[in-house]
């Protein structure tokens, strides 16, 4: 936990904010100049969104805000205090089953260094959520934000598709339905 | 063919290896419960920080840490001084003979003299990651500018300023073969051409990270994300220790293509660790790492190709100049990958090649995935389809004439000793791709070529290198392997699960591997130059196989029949008229002084050390060959370039997992197309203008079309299941495939890189005009 | 990630941020989104001493009174985008709005902390600038007008005082007769621009009656193409394309992704396709009714008499 005595300055920084981190209720305290991403990791622990870029442009630390999808690098933890907040762990079943779009990233290759995978399923599932048919051009312009350096894309696209054919073939909210999406 | 088929030309009987099995590492990563390097923390763990050189070229004057000290929070801020040893030596871990000035030196902390712009000065530790901004910004160094040289042939002018006292000139390499002179004379065609590549960032998502601490027992462990747990050795130098008592763990690895090759975190959080007696993380942050840490070499390529009016080359005049940056780093071995591949995958009677490296005050270049194998590429197949197009020959038919086949030699002198389906790549991506691209509108133009390439897997060959492996049986069946591989996410690791169950004769979900701990695991060398497949990959079949015959072994002992009798078949020991379970076996062998466990050790291909004349019997163990397919639509009036299709097809040998190999071949190229179109690390007399990924153009997924690949697998790889290498050798060709369709889009060449908008329009304004 | 420590201030209400501003000074930022702010701060390029949340004070409100849209200051990009009311009064906001970085950025990201940042090369000030937008401008007890055009004084600057926040921004609904076009080239989808283009022009009988035309970064701030604008006036469609060479104003910077000729020439080219987009779309009546999808995609010239390929393909890959 960090301390507030070593931090340097005049003033007193310290914040408590209160988040529901993938379901869990999550009170700290800590430096109120912690963007959401090293709140996350450093204080609750939740390191599946990763420090890409720092510039909210590599996508690596993406996670849902009270459901929509941002870069959590680039949001200080103080602003959304209280949100609700999702990362790619939480879409995991309680029993650490992989929800449907995660299988599909795991038999389509779509991981390989995994660096950039906790990002790309935020934003592939943000992308699904709503239901409606993405073709795959439109899979692929929706990715435009989220690098991967080992992939070459292709088969991050085929798990997209493949995952959003299986919710359309056993209905929207299938499989585990409180989870995030897609699944 | 079509893409996404893998064509075999020997089957063979195989039940786990060649398949497309979902790779086991990959589920925890997409559960996200990987712990990556900057995932781990320890209680009392500190946090550290390098203030780093403002400057490229500079003499320290004065240094001043005590403002930094009284910061409270702050535990110790180190300078070079404090080291106990402070020299990184650049060396290859394992490496037994001295290769030109490859074992050069620098500071791990700068004492006296700045040669690059993020030089690491002073080290700053801290209880919190919150105090560290502040506190290197009150460590005080004082400067005075040294004039500095910026580029590689400017380096080498007489009255350059000198960047090391020992010269300029780090490296240089000297082909000469065959009568140069009289083979220029007869050609019916001379084809000339200067390129040039750039700096180039390996950007992987993961910046540079690590934790080190000091164990009761003494032992430093450093777990870092790397592509060499050796590095223990140059630590232990450094912090003056024995080697036995350093050791490193590398994590899965978010992505290495050589940038994680040479040390990057290492020393520092083993120095902070040694000297506060607690643990130490250091992350790098993206500038920090776009900033600091080494680069690609920057090319210049001045390339004469002879050739006959039916397309038969006769001659190659080469000259290269690399950019070394300020430390010598793995220059002088890099640029010798760029000096034997340097013709390209063909028949070349007469060749004069002179390649240098020179030192500058830009940012040290080093591995990158290609390794100089790759930059080479770029000219000598601009060159193939310049000179296809001057003869008015097919670029498919003049490569099919002249390709390397079993038998041939190098210009170097090393004999091709596997076959070439070279050809056959080429007919793939043809046949896979199908009629020529037509423009999307009125207005736009487009274009298509193909470029071919070679590319070494495994080291050189007289680094006399080797891979151990350790496989074990648990009492209950299921296997453990122990490697020392570092796994960088191509599945370095899961390949070898695949390699023990396909020998063990077990489910793949048996098998677990250990991997990467330098202490704990059997030292497998480096993850690098497309060598754990063949080397750890080896090494895993040596000690699966020998596991095997101990378990049968002690089965025949036991039931009295012959070895030669017995099979291992599906977790079992199948003899005549009975079978035996494999927990039962063990208990066989246990009882009869069998090993249940073994240690297999793979020596790689040996050759003779090279001079700088370079003539040789064998340089690298094997080469993968391939070929790439690029169709380009041009905006001509803006110069933005839109790859509409891309193929790629390599012979592989053995596809160990066919996912794998489809990923690496796509990613690579990928990456290829990246330093083909976008990627550049922008410097102004040294200082390095990229500040983050928003500067640093990392192709997006809506930058490359898919990568259509076309495996064919000769089963002629020297790796196991006649497997070669696939990590590098995609990651040339995209250079010139793109510089071609471009080129054959717009009717001109852009020869230097990347292929900006910028540059496509002056060349068709130039070509106009 | 370095990130010098500084004190978070949330402030409730307008009058509120306004105050902790005026007491801190040059030590106080603002953050709403913090899209810019945040990645300026995590690498160093900024520090402060407090930031004042300003995200949570009331200024979302989107509606359309008397002929006006009117825009809150902390209206997200994401909303502007997929707003109907958004894209039936000013098809360029919208349109806009969705080439702005990327779904992350543009769920936080807000009108009136793009405005105040005052980035050259961003998408929204070179809209507001080619509209006519006035953007109001609070300090806590007075409220004023700036013109969008004069609101950015250069590189990252602004008119506004220590304490005066975007409270809104009011733009005309586009009117009959109007058509609208945004081009953009970028080195990738979603960087920011090399070169980017909006225009506004209305036709009657095929003339130009008045147009706006503006470009971003080829300058300090978003500049009015003034010479484009005067030599439209009466102009035909056959005639646009020269007019859109009337760039001698025009003195681009030269950085890592164009050189400054670079921009020039592609401004040119911009602006004609713009210009030829724009007028097609006014010719056919298609100014509201929330076109903004309509020819996102094209260049507009298949009307111009340039053939179309003979392929028979429409779009591309």
């Amino acid at each position: 936990m960090t301390s507030g005595g070593a931090l340097a300055g005049p003033f007193e920084n310290e914040v408590t904010l209160s988040f529901e981190v993938n379901g869990r209720r999550v009170t700290r305290r800590g430096p109120g100049h912690l963007s959401l991403l090293r709140w996350l990791r450093d204080l609750v622990g939740v390191t599946d969104p990763k420090y890409g870029c720092g510039e909210g442009v590599c996508g690596s630390c993406a996670v849902q805000v009270d459901g929509q999808v941002v870069s959590s690098c680039i949001v200080l933890a103080a602003q959304v205090d209280g949100a609700k907040i999702e990362t790619a762990s939480g879409m995991c079943g309680d029993d650490g089953s992989l929800s449907g779009l995660q299988q599909a990233f795991h038999e389509h290759h779509a991981a390989q260094c995994g660096f950039c995978t906790p990002g790309m399923l935020m934003a592939a599932a943000s992308l699904l959520e709503d239901g409606r048919h993405r073709s795959r051009d439109e899979i692929r312009e929706a990715l435009h934000g989220n690098l991967c350096r080992c992939t070459g894309y292709g088969p991050i696209l085929d798990a997209i598709e493949a995952a959003q054919a299986g919710r359309e073939a056993t209905g929207p909210r299938a499989g585990s339905e409180t989870k995030l999406v897609a699944g | 063919m079509s893409a996404g088929e893998i064509h075999s030309s020997k089957a063979e009987e195989l039940r786990v290896v060649n398949q497309p099995l979902p790779r086991p590492d990959q589920r925890e990563k997409i559960a996200g419960s990987t712990s990556y390097a900057a995932d781990f923390g320890m209680p009392g763990m500190l946090h550290a920080r390098l203030v780093r050189s403002q400057v490229p070229s500079a003499r320290i004057l004065r240094r001043d840490v005590s403002a930094a000290r009284a910061l409270p929070g702050v535990v110790a801020v180190f300078l070079g001084e404090d080291v106990p040893h402070n020299t990184v030596w650049v060396d290859v871990p394992g490496q037994t003979v001295r290769v030109a000035a490859l074992r050069a030196s620098m500071e791990v902390l700068a004492t006296d003299r700045i040669r690059f712009h993020g030089e690491p000065v002073a080290l700053v530790v801290a209880e919190e990651e919150s105090t560290l901004a502040r506190a290197c910004q009150l460590v005080e160094v004082e400067t005075e500018d040294v004039p500095g040289v910026f580029d590689p042939f400017e380096a080498l002018a007489e009255d350059a300023p000198a960047v090391h006292e020992s010269g300029n000139l780090l490296a240089e390499w000297n082909i000469d073969r065959g009568d140069l002179e009289e083979a220029f004379a007869k050609a019916d065609a001379v084809v000339e051409g200067t390129y040039s590549t750039q700096f180039v960032d390996h950007a992987y998502l993961e910046p540079e990270a690590g934790v080190a601490w000091v164990g009761d027992d003494g032992v430093v462990t450093i777990r870092v994300c790397t592509q060499v747990v050796e590095h223990y050795r140059d630590v232990a130098r450094i912090l003056g220790l024995p080697e036995s008592k350093v050791r490193v763990v590398a994590p899965y690895v978010g992505g290495g293509f050589g940038g994680k090759e040479d040390m990057t975190v290492e020393p520092y959080v083993a120095l902070a660790a040694w000297r506060t007696g607690r643990p130490v993380r250091m992350q790098w942050t993206r500038d920090e790492s776009l900033l600091a840490r080494a680069k690609r070499h920057p090319m210049h390529f001045k390339y004469r190709t002879a050739a006959a009016s039916d397309g038969t080359l006769l001659a190659e005049d080469i000259e290269i100049m690399a950019d070394s940056g300020a430390y010598a780093y793995l220059s002088a071995l890099v640029l010798l990958y760029s000096s034997v591949h340097a013709c390209g995958p063909y028949k070349v009677p007469a060749v004069r090649m002179r390649a240098r490296c020179a030192y500058t005050n830009n940012p040290p270049t080093s591995a990158f995935r290609g390794f100089g194998g790759m930059q080479v590429v770029f000219p000598y197949e601009c060159q193939m389809n310049r000179l296809a197009a001057k003869l008015g020959l097919s670029p498919d038919e003049l490569r099919k004439a002249n390709a390397l086949t079993r038998g041939d030699e190098l210009p170097v002198g090393q004999p091709i000793e596997t076959e070439v389906l070279l050809a056959q790549t080429i007919d793939a991506v043809r046949e896979a791709a199908g009629p020529a691209p037509q423009p999307s509108r009125a207005g736009k133009l487009t274009g298509r070529a193909i470029a071919s390439n070679f590319q070494s897997y495994g080291r050189c060959t007289w680094l006399n290198d080797s891979a151990a492996a350790w496989v074990g049986f648990q009492l209950d069946g299921s296997v453990s392997v122990r490697c020392g591989v570092p796994d960088i996410g191509g599945g370095q690791a899961s390949s070898l699960a695949q390699i023990t169950a396909e020998v063990l004769e077990c489910p793949l979900e048996s098998v677990t591997v250990y991997f990467g701990d330098s202490s704990l695991t059997p030292l497998a060398g480096t993850t690098t130059a497309t060598r754990q497949l063949l080397m750890s990959g080896n090494a895993a079949h040596v000690a699966a196989t020998l596991l095997r015959g101990y378990i049968l072994h002690g089965v025949a002992l036991e039931l009295g029949e012959s070895e030669e009798s017995l099979e291992l078949r599906d977790g079992e020991v199948v003899a005549v008229g009975r079978t035996v379970p494999i927990t039962e076996a063990l208990t066989m062998c246990r009882r009869l002084n069998v090993p249940i466990e073994a240690l297999g050790t793979f020596f790689g291909p040996k050759g003779k050390p090279v001079e700088k004349e370079l003539k040789t019997d064998r340089v690298f163990p094997d080469f993968t060959f391939g070929t790439h397919l690029c169709d380009v639509e041009v905006d001509p009036e803006t110069g933005e370039v839109t790859i509409v299709r891309y193929v790629a097809s390599h012979d592989v040998g053995r596809a160990i997992n066919p996912l794998s190999v489809h990923g690496q071949i796509s990613g690579a190229a990928v990456q290829g197309i990246g330093m083909a179109l976008l990627e550049e690390i922008t410097l102004d007399h040294g200082v390095n203008l990229t500040g983050g990924l928003f500067q640093y153009l990392v192709p997006t997924a809506t930058d490359v079309p898919d990568i259509e690949t076309v495996v064919l697998e000769s089963g002629e790889g020297l790796g196991p299941f006649g497997a070669r290498g696939i990590g590098e050798p995609p990651i040339g060709p995209p250079l010139a495939a793109v510089a071609s369709a471009v080129a054959d889009a717009i009717g001109a060449w852009v020869t230097d890189l990347p292929i900006t908008p910028e540059r496509v329009l002056k060349a068709i304004e130039e070509s106009r005009a | 990630m370095f990130v010098k420590p500084f004190r978070y201030e949330r402030a409730e209400d307008l009058a509120h941020a306004c105050e902790i501003l005026r007491s801190h000074g040059d030590g106080a930022k603002a953050i709403a989104g913090g899209q810019s702010l945040m990645p300026m701060l995590n690498t160093g390029l900024l520090d402060c001493e407090v930031l004042v949340d300003i995200s949570h004070i009331d200024l979302e409100d989107v509606g359309v009174r008397d002929g006006y849209l009117e825009l809150g200051g902390l209206v997200r990009h994401a909303r502007l985008a997929s707003d109907s009311r958004v894209a039936n009064s000013q098809p360029l906001i919208a349109t806009a709005a969705r080439h702005v970085g990327n779904a992350r950025v543009r769920n936080r990201g807000t009108l009136g902390g793009s405005l105040a940042h005052a980035d050259p090369s961003a998408e929204l000030p070179l809209v507001m600038t080619a509209i006519g937008a006035k953007v109001l401008a609070s300090n806590g007890s007075e409220v004023r007008e700036i013109a969008a055009e004069e609101l950015a004084t250069s590189f990252l600057s602004t008119q506004l005082a220590e304490d005066e926040l975007v409270v809104a921004v009011r733009v005309p609904v586009l009117g009959e007769g109007w058509g609208w076009s945004f081009n953009e080239i970028t080195r990738r989808l979603g960087d920011f621009a090399v070169a980017a283009v909006a225009v506004l022009l209305r036709t009657a009988e095929g003339k130009v009656l008045e147009a706006r035309v503006a470009a971003g970064a080829v300058g300090k701030t978003p500049i009015r193409l003034g010479g484009v604008e005067a030599a439209l006036s009466g102009a035909s469609r056959d005639e646009l394309a020269e007019r859109a060479q009337r760039l001698d104003e025009v003195d681009p910077p030269s950085d890592s992704n164009a050189s400054a000729a670079y921009r020039k020439k592609v401004l040119g080219v911009l602006v004609r396709r713009s210009l030829l987009e724009a007028f097609d779309r006014a010719g056919v009546g298609e100014s509201g009714a929330g076109g903004a999808d309509a020819a996102e995609s094209g260049a507009g010239e298949s009307g111009s008499g340039e053939s179309t390929d003979g392929s028979g393909r429409g779009e591309g890959q």
